[in-house]
């Protein structure tokens, strides 16, 4: 709606240079926000040599910005952005397989452990999206904290935990992994980097105990 | 001998083209479409009270990273909003060197309030608070000379920059509510999704039932609200264009394809304001 042909923008158009290259569909999104973010600078750069000497001197009085911080500010907001996406993915898996478990009881009767299981699960999916708002909250008001070696592990290990957990037969074994993975992510939204390393192993011993279940199991045996 | 005649000349046209009533109507138009957008205030209000309305569905842990949050969104709300109200305010100031006495400008000055409350804590990026700095400090000096020695073409020419500036961010913000929002909705909707099946259908008929309308509800006022981070993007950007295209073109305000052209970015404004606020 709202558009004519005069004035339709594109921004995919000008910035590509500017675009961090897209590795995981996962990043898709977060990528296209700072993409199509940048475009009104990007026309300004553009139209920048046409301005008369004296604006442009004023312009560079009043813009005195650094062009690498500037990428480097952006890419780290965008890196925070990508670790709240990741985090949301996790969540939505998580929530998928729950619906899955509690689908798969048709008619019959949840047996009330198996209801606390589910709850305790859903409890996890919350607080996962709670870290997720929370860095949310960090990218808009960019308070940059150096999170590229953390979240590049995490999107590594994260990609395969969120299949895992997708697949998994016996549901009760995601509980230890989302708790790796809460630790993990509640450490990088609270800036405590010093738990990152443990958390990071207690996913990856998880992990290994996931790779011997088969997936596809039933989960009520 | 020529080239001063010529000099002459070019400041003759410069001058019919910025001062000339009819040629400046469609800047006035385009100033007041975009002054009036709306849509990025009332999101920034949505995104700062996400904690209000999230609470009841949250557990006691998850509650509590929440409340942190909500600290930190209300911590950087006016920033947020000032940067609207600035740009607000050069849109009217537009208007008003275009001509039109619709608005009085002689109060306003201390809207602009004393710059982002702390660059270190509202955490925008240094160059968002050039902008906002620059920007008020040309609204200042625009306002308090009741528009004297002030022409459109040199107020958009000097506020170009900012203007994108200052766009950007709400653009980027925007964009970040509207993920916000999406994660909220997941947190409400996927609760209701998740306990209603586990819900005794034959002792516990009633809070089914209420569970059901609830969901229905909840669903109708997400759908309703993810319409309107689009349209706020998109009127966004409509704006920083024609700003861009206007500054662009400032040397034939009068000619026919300028003007054409920024009836277009009105004309776009305006329907985009109506389905902001006809919802």
């Amino acid at each position: 709606m709202a558009t004519s042909s005069h004035s339709n923008p594109d921004p995919a158009s000008d910035d590509a240079n500017t675009t961090p290259p897209v590795t995981t569909p996962r990043q898709h999104a977060a990528s296209s926000l700072l993409h199509q973010a940048s475009t009104p600078d990007a026309i300004v750069a553009t139209v920048t040599p046409g301005m008369p000497p004296a604006a442009q001197q004023a312009a560079a009085d009043e813009h005195d910005v650094d062009g690498a911080a500037r990428a480097n500010a952006l890419s780290n907001m965008q890196c925070v952005v990508d670790l709240a996406d990741s985090v949301v993915c996790i969540a939505d898996d998580l929530h998928e397989r729950i619906l899955q478990e509690i689908a798969s009881y048709n008619d019959r009767t949840m047996p009330d452990e198996q209801k606390a299981l589910m709850r305790a699960l859903t409890d996890d999916e919350r607080l996962l999206r709670q870290y997720a708002h929370a860095l949310y909250a960090d990218a808009a008001t960019f308070v940059i904290q150096d999170l590229k070696e953390p979240q590049h592990r995490l999107m590594t290990l994260t990609a395969d935990a969120a299949e895992k957990i997708r697949r998994i037969g016996v549901i009760g074994e995601v509980t230890g992994l989302v708790g790796g993975i809460l630790l993990l992510v509640g450490s990088i939204a609270r800036g405590q980097f010093s738990q990152v390393g443990a958390a990071l192993e207690k996913i990856q011993l998880h992990n290994a105990t996931l790779k011997t279940l088969k997936p596809g199991s039933t989960a009520k045996t | 001998m020529a080239r001063r005649v010529l000099v002459l000349v070019g400041l003759l046209v410069a001058g019919c083209a910025s001062t000339g009533q009819v040629s400046l109507g469609e800047v006035r138009e385009f100033a007041n479409a975009s002054a009036r957008l709306g849509g990025y205030a009332e999101l920034s209000r949505r995104y700062r009270d996400t904690y209000e309305r999230e609470s009841p569905y949250l557990s006691p842990q998850a509650e509590r990273v929440a409340r942190d949050t909500d600290a930190r969104r209300r911590a950087v709300f006016d920033d947020f909003v000032a940067i609207q109200k600035t740009l607000v305010l050069y849109m009217q100031t537009l208007s008003s060197l275009a001509g039109d006495g619709r608005y009085d400008l002689s109060g306003r000055i201390d809207d602009l309030g004393s710059g982002l409350k702390a660059m270190t804590d509202s955490g925008l990026q240094q160059r968002h608070v050039a902008a906002y700095t620059g920007m008020t400090r040309l609204l200042t000096r625009v306002i308090t000379s009741r528009y004297q020695n002030r022409s459109v073409d040199t107020m958009v020419r000097d506020g170009n920059a900012d203007v994108q500036t200052l766009i950007d961010a709400m653009i980027v913000l925007t964009r970040i509510y509207e993920k916000a929002n999406e994660n909220e909705r997941k947190t409400v909707l996927g609760l209701f999704n998740a306990e209603i099946p586990m819900i005794n259908r034959n002792t516990d008929r009633m809070l089914v039932t209420l569970a059901k309308v609830h969901l229905q509800n909840k669903t109708a006022e997400y759908k309703l609200i993810d319409r309107r981070y689009k349209l706020a993007q998109q009127g966004l950007t409509k704006v920083a264009l024609g700003h861009q295209k206007m500054r662009e073109n400032m040397d034939k305000l009068s000619s026919e394809e300028t003007r054409h052209m920024l009836a277009g970015y009105v004309h776009d404004l305006n329907l985009i304001r109506d389905a902001l606020s006809g919802e």
